[in-house]
């Protein structure tokens, strides 16, 4: 059974909501010691690392091991453009953005070739460990192991370091991408990428041409993502290899599911939820792996549609129109 | 040097052939790729280690232990885990085969940490020579094992009936429980037969090898690359697609760059997937609507 769709009262009511969080947030450095405002910048990150994810395995219902990858690049794009070009970060973001964007059209675009499902997941985890490959060698440019670090910069003649600035910086931008990827998904090109979802063939029958809807999508997500790494390299102030690597794959995995796949909302929640948590296992070996493992074996037993599908059981203004109700 | 680098690479494909046999295992069974596999590999060879350096069992029950224990993981991953949201879509089903190997990663990684374990040689056989030609112990343990395995394996396959249920639950799980197959008790044994198929994989590169709880995870996309290099589901493809992926590695290292070893395997599967997607003997894919 699917929950009624939201009255107009209320939403009216969800656009009052979607822009009070952010103007409220704006007060949270109030609020704050530097390590928890530390945090809630990885929070921000966070929050855009699933937004991009959600797309590709929600929305569009492709699985993708790429995500990762994007991210590293992002983060490694503005490291290199701020480091080595002189770029101003801030401008570095949409650039990373771009770099992630191209990163999703080379991982998918063997989609054009008609490849789909596990051969397109395959490709696409294939393309995650060859970046990361690439990271470790190509140490010229990224400083192999050593990892690159962010050079000092100020802004309105405050340090970069702070992590105040950041993360008003963070929010803006996150509520800039939050917003367009909502308008996105609800436009033309939005409906396409989840009727490709449903049923390939019979949204290829309607003339929409599916292989360029995975290919845009992937690209959307890479530049999504693209700029939470730019976000990223400022957030940790240094670029190491280790960041990219499985274990940010598994907990991008388990921010998705937990939210809910394809839920806007829930990957705001689940990267809110699943940031904090980990920091406290971060000293036991293994313990990180385990917890998020058994997370995801969990959820997709118990609550396949994650955090969201409760939330829009409790009232409609929760309702998306973006994933369906089973999985 | 052409012949010794063949000689290692037979070596190291026999055990890719290994891992892709029993990832098609699974995945003909349940078409579930378990993207899980590379830490069940691992797992194996854990479990050997700890049978043979800290339990002291020899090595030949040791490994038979280390496997059967594996059979039953695979078994009860199947029942508890993969059977409950089989019939979902294929996003769930991989995302609960690549919890299940973050958590076997996750408790190897409680257990030793950060450290790199040795395991002692098995065959302690002095090396062979053929004029410049070396022949290792450890060669002719890994390569003597995979063939008399394969040979088994297929020999099962071509003149017994579980040859015919394979065939028959790949075509058509419906139809196999229509002719009176136990289809999800036959499932429950090729996710056991995968898991230790894949353990013995690792028992096999254990003692060649550094144990950590990251090595699945390449073996995990030499499996795929072989698995695409021989066609998506097809039992003998995907061993001729591991030794040719092993062999192809060694040249590769050897006459380009030592440095492409380990990506080799990458870009096997994005040619394969770009020229020729079905791969050798892999059967073309038609959607029917």
């Amino acid at each position: 059974m699917s929950p009624t769709m939201p009255t107009a009262r209320q939403r009216r009511l969800r656009t009052v909501i979607f822009w009070a969080v952010p103007v409220i947030l704006l007060l949270l450095p109030l609020a704050t010691n530097p390590y928890t405002q530390f945090i809630a910048n990885g929070m921000l990150v966070s929050v855009l690392v699933t937004l991009g994810f959600t797309l590709v395995i929600g929305n569009l219902g492709q699985l993708a091991f790429a995500n990762t990858a994007f991210f590293g690049i992002g983060a490694y794009g503005s490291a290199i453009l701020a480091a080595k070009l002189g770029v101003p970060w801030v401008l570095t973001i949409p650039l990373a953005g771009a770099l992630g964007a191209l990163g999703g059209f080379l991982a998918s675009a063997a989609a054009l070739r008609g490849i789909r499902a596990y051969y397109l997941a395959i490709i696409t985890l294939a393309f995650g460990e060859l970046m990361r490959w690439a990271y470790l060698h190509a140490k010229p440019v990224t400083g192999g192991t050593d990892g690159m670090p962010m050079p000092r910069e100020t802004m309105f003649d405050i340090s970069l370091s702070d992590d105040t600035l950041k993360f008003y910086i963070f929010l803006a931008v996150i509520v800039v991408l939050v917003k367009a990827t909502l308008n996105l998904m609800r436009s033309r090109f939005g409906r396409a990428v989840m009727a490709v979802r449903e049923n390939e063939i019979a949204t290829a029958s309607l003339a929409i041409p599916t292989a360029r809807v995975i290919l845009a999508s992937f690209m959307w997500s890479g530049f999504v993502v693209g700029c939470a790494g730019a976000l990223f390299a400022r957030h940790v102030g240094h670029v190491f290899p280790e960041s990219f690597g499985m274990l940010h794959l598994i907990a991008s995995f388990a921010m998705v599911l937990v939210g809910g796949l394809g839920s806007v909302l829930g990957s705001v929640l689940g990267a809110v939820l699943l940031t904090a948590l980990p920091e406290y296992l971060r000293a036991f070996p293994g313990m990180e792996e385990l917890f998020f493992g058994l997370i995801v074996a969990g959820v997709l037993v118990a609550m396949p549609m994650g955090l969201a599908s409760l939330l829009r059981r409790l009232s409609p203004i929760f309702v998306e129109r973006f994933y369906r109700e089973a999985p | 040097m052409l012949m010794q680098l063949t000689l290692g690479g037979l070596s190291q494909g026999m055990i890719y052939a290994l891992i892709a046999l029993s990832l098609t295992v699974v995945y003909r069974s349940t078409t579930v790729v378990n993207f899980g596999h590379g830490d069940f590999v691992m797992a194996g060879a854990f479990l050997s280690y700890v049978l043979v350096v800290l339990a002291g069992v020899a090595f030949l029950p040791a490994a038979a232990l280390a496997m059967i224990a594996m059979f039953v993981l695979g078994v009860m991953f199947n029942r508890g885990l993969v059977r409950p949201i089989l019939g979902g879509p294929h996003i769930g089903l991989a995302l609960m085969c690549i919890a299940a190997g973050y958590v076997l990663r996750g408790i190897a990684r409680m257990v030793w940490g950060r450290e790199v374990l040795p395991m002692p040689a098995v065959f302690d056989m002095a090396p062979i020579f053929f004029g410049d030609l070396v022949i290792t112990g450890d060669a002719v343990f890994i390569i003597g094992t995979v063939l008399v395995l394969l040979v088994l394996f297929f020999g099962l396959m071509a003149m017994t009936d579980l040859g015919k249920m394979v065939q028959a639950v790949y075509q058509s799980p419906r139809g196999a429980r229509l002719i009176g197959l136990n289809v999800d008790r036959f499932n429950d044994f090729s996710w056991g037969v995968g898991a230790a198929l894949g353990a013995l994989g690792g028992i096999l590169v254990a003692p060649v090898s550094l144990l950590h709880p990251d090595l699945g995870a390449s073996f995990l996309i030499k499996g795929f690359a072989a698995m695409t290099l021989g066609g998506f589901g097809s039992l003998g493809g995907a061993v001729l697609g591991g030794v040719l992926l092993g062999v192809a590695e060694q040249y590769a290292g050897a006459y380009l760059d030592s440095a492409l070893i380990e990506i080799t395997a990458y870009v096997v599967i994005v040619a394969v997937l770009f020229i020729r997607p079905q791969g050798l003997f892999g059967r073309k894919a038609v959607v029917k609507v």
